[in-house]
């Protein structure tokens, strides 16, 4: 049992993600799902349940979590450990070993278990979680979907009474997110008590016993699944909250006419380190339009993009440019990669500085405009760092824009994005579109593309099998490609 | 039970590993001359063909032959200052040389987990194992981070090369350090947070998946160190040549 009895917390010099004067109770084996707009306080929760507030973030606490009758605060981390588990969002940096055996036994060895049964349990687990397969590996070579199983498993192994997840899904693909499913479909049948802090709610929707909605750090609302689903569409956007069954998202109305092609890709083969990535890729693309990349991890959209903006090397075949062929360093000059972490290509010390960054003679009149239409204006002086996801993602549209690229592709620009932000991006993308810019997006977002993309290109097994237009008509084959089922289980 | 970890090539104690590292440093400072000191480099280089590491030897071995021939040719051509400057400069550089090739392939090939149940073996304290395992574990994800601070870079026109560094060196740095350092601070973070929750902290001796367990190849690789180490010596004091 789990107890929060009048929390409140804030963190030191920071004003989000607080929480006021929480008071709830999580019975034994119950799977309670934590939503609202990022910084409504989810993640604290989790944080108050694992004992990471008060030993590891600094704020100040007020009121008593209390997990089995024990105040969480007067216990060290370590016993915390052995009976709270927590999965995070990052899949990269929650390892602490190189192959994925020793990782998932790393809880375990910590709780000094001798040997044999360390044995034991990385078998055990290995078999319960069907990762047989991921045994033994360099977790390096891995995909964020399989890392996060990894993470997982870790925690498995370690058998704790109660599963913290925060996040889990961002950076997971649709598969992997079924697979996480079916995860916690097993802990939930083992009678383990589930807490989950998360924006995307349809793959939790049968999972969960009770939907706890928090805004500015307070309960407003605690709804069972049925209940929640009552919500209508505009209510739960109000609530800043993402779709809640994926059948009910559809594409818009038909798009106005064709735009006249201006790159062209012929015969485009890639490869990566000597091996093919893909093969023989044919496509258009018209200005202003905005077009999807799917495919499993591992099917070639990051060399696919790369390519696109010529950051690869090892290809053949023709770019084209308005009829023109186009050079790898050419392609290099036009196009601009927003990548998932921004945090990579931002250098400069200030909003104000990253604009005109390596550029020779920049034009000032330029900068400000650009500034202003993205609404970054009032933040030139601050370090890009001290800026929100969202606001990093615009800086370094800004920083395209003032470069004078063409061709922008985004790679998975929505994860871990809450309703609002997610509308937002959506909003900078169609205004990137009007500009008469190319885009291309790496997405798992189903909702995403159906706001934004015209198009979706799908790779698979090294080809490019499908080419499919956002509409209605094509709605059975998208779904197919976002695995949008129709509620039947594997 | 070893059977499944040799994935390629040769396996060691970290305990032994640690030893070979002792007795380099040893080796290094008391080689009689710049042939002994290439021959260590030889030796780390086939001790790195052992454990697999082909292209990274091979690039230590050509380089460092390059630098051998440019001392030979300093000692042998110039006077003056430039000279004596050349000397100091390259005389560090081959001290520190063999040490750092062998502290490259120690540290592609230790496993975090081996690294610390050795460090309990040995009985030394958890404050300075957390940190040494904590850095063992970052240094894979420091290439990861590269690779993509590599292509911001190209996307802003700034070369990620030597050239492009000679060019614009201020440019070049701010591009490499700021992303590195702000990747740097959360993934510590991240990784912290991480193992804390999963009970680092507890005071009990952490057992290990993989036993650790100093066999035949660890004492044979320890042996011809330390002959190497006595060889060197006997040169020096005269009882040899």
């Amino acid at each position: 049992m789990i107890e929060f009895e009048n929390v409140s917390f804030s963190y030191t010099g920071q004003e989000h993600g607080g929480l006021h004067d929480i008071n709830l109770k999580i019975s034994d084996g119950e799977c309670v799902l934590f939503c609202g707009r990022s910084g409504c306080g989810k993640t604290t929760i989790t944080r108050l349940v694992n004992g990471l507030i008060p030993q590891f973030y600094q704020g100040e606490l007020h009121g008593r979590v209390l997990v089995d009758g024990q105040e969480i605060s007067n216990i060290p981390m370590y016993q915390i450990a052995a009976k709270v588990g927590s999965v995070f969002q990052n899949p990269r940096t929650q390892f602490f070993n190189v192959d994925t055996d020793s990782e998932i036994a790393f809880g375990i060895e910590n709780e000094a278990r001798p040997p044999q049964e360390l044995i034991e349990r990385v078998e055990q687990t290995a078999d319960d979680l069907r990762i047989q397969k991921l045994r033994n590996r360099n977790i390096f070579e891995l995909s964020g979907g399989e890392k996060q199983k990894i993470a997982f498993a870790s925690v498995y192994a370690m058998n704790p009474q109660i599963y913290l997840l925060d996040e889990p899904s961002s950076n997971l693909d649709m598969t992997s997110i079924q697979e996480l499913r079916e995860h916690l479909r097993l802990i939930k049948k083992q009678g383990k008590t589930v807490l989950i802090a998360e924006h995307r709610l349809y793959y939790l929707m049968e999972l969960a016993d009770r939907i706890v909605y928090l805004e500015k750090g307070e309960i407003k609302g605690i709804y069972t699944p049925e209940e929640f689903r009552q919500l209508s569409e505009q209510e739960r956007e109000r609530m800043g909250l993402r779709a809640v069954d994926l059948r009910a998202v559809f594409p818009p109305k038909p798009h106005s006419i064709a735009p006249i092609p201006v790159l062209e890709l012929r015969n485009v083969t890639l490869r990566y380190k000597k091996r093919t990535i893909l093969h023989d890729i044919g496509l258009s693309a018209g200005k202003g339009e905005v077009i999807g990349v799917v495919g499993h991890n591992g099917a070639g959209k990051t060399t696919f993009s790369r390519a696109l903006c010529g950051l690869h090397k090892d290809c053949d075949g023709q770019f084209l440019w308005e009829s023109k062929p186009i050079e790898r360093k050419e392609r290099l000059q036009r196009s601009y990669m927003v990548m998932q972490d921004v945090n990579y290509e931002l250098f400069a010390d200030s909003v104000e500085a990253e604009c005109s960054f390596g550029i020779r003679n920049p034009d000032q009149t330029l900068v400000n405009a650009t500034l202003e239409e993205l609404g970054l204006s009032p933040y030139r002086e601050q370090h890009p760092n001290t800026l929100s996801g969202g606001q990093k993602q615009r800086v370094a549209v800004a920083v395209s824009m003032i470069c004078g690229k063409d061709l922008l592709v985004f790679d998975e620009p929505t994860s871990g994005l809450d309703f609002d932000s997610m509308t937002q991006v959506a909003g900078l993308i169609r205004r990137l579109s009007n500009m008469g810019k190319v885009i291309f997006i790496v997405t798992h977002d189903f909702e995403f593309v159906c706001r934004t993309c015209s198009r979706v290109l799908h790779f698979d097994e090294g080809e490019m099998p499908d080419d499919v237009p956002v509409t209605m008509d094509a709605l059975p084959k998208l779904r197919e490609l976002f695995s949008v089922s129709d509620g039947k289980e594997r | 039970m070893s059977g499944k970890r040799h994935k390629k090539g040769l396996w060691l104690d970290p305990r032994a590993k640690l030893f070979l590292i002792l007795i380099c440093v040893l080796s290094s400072m008391f080689a009689p001359s710049l042939a002994y000191q290439f021959v260590l480099v030889m030796l780390i280089a086939i001790l790195g063909a052992f454990f697999g590491k082909w292209k990274y030897v091979i690039k230590a071995v050509c380089f460092y032959a390059v630098i051998c021939v440019l001392t030979v040719w300093i000692m042998a051509e110039m006077t003056g200052t430039l000279r004596t400057m050349f000397i100091a400069f390259l005389g560090l550089f081959h001290k520190v040389y063999a040490c750092g090739t062998l502290a490259g392939i120690v540290l592609t090939t230790t496993k975090v987990n081996e690294f610390l149940s050795a460090m309990n073996r040995v009985h030394a304290p958890k404050k300075l194992v957390i940190p040494m395992a904590v850095m063992l574990r970052y240094i894979p994800t420091i290439q990861e981070d590269w690779r993509y601070i590599k292509d911001a870079m190209r996307m802003r026109d700034v070369s990620p090369s030597l050239a492009g560094f000679l060019a614009h060196p201020g440019m070049t740095v701010e591009c490499i350090y700021v992303p590195l350092l702000m990747a740097a601070s959360k993934a510590a973070d991240d990784l912290s947070v991480a193992s804390v929750t999963r009970g680092i902290e507890n005071p009990n001796p952490r057992t290990c998946l993989v036993q650790i367990k100093c066999g035949v190849a660890d004492w044979g690789v320890m042996a011809v160190a330390v002959a190497y180490l006595i060889f060197e010596l006997c040169v020096r004091g005269g009882v040899i040549g």
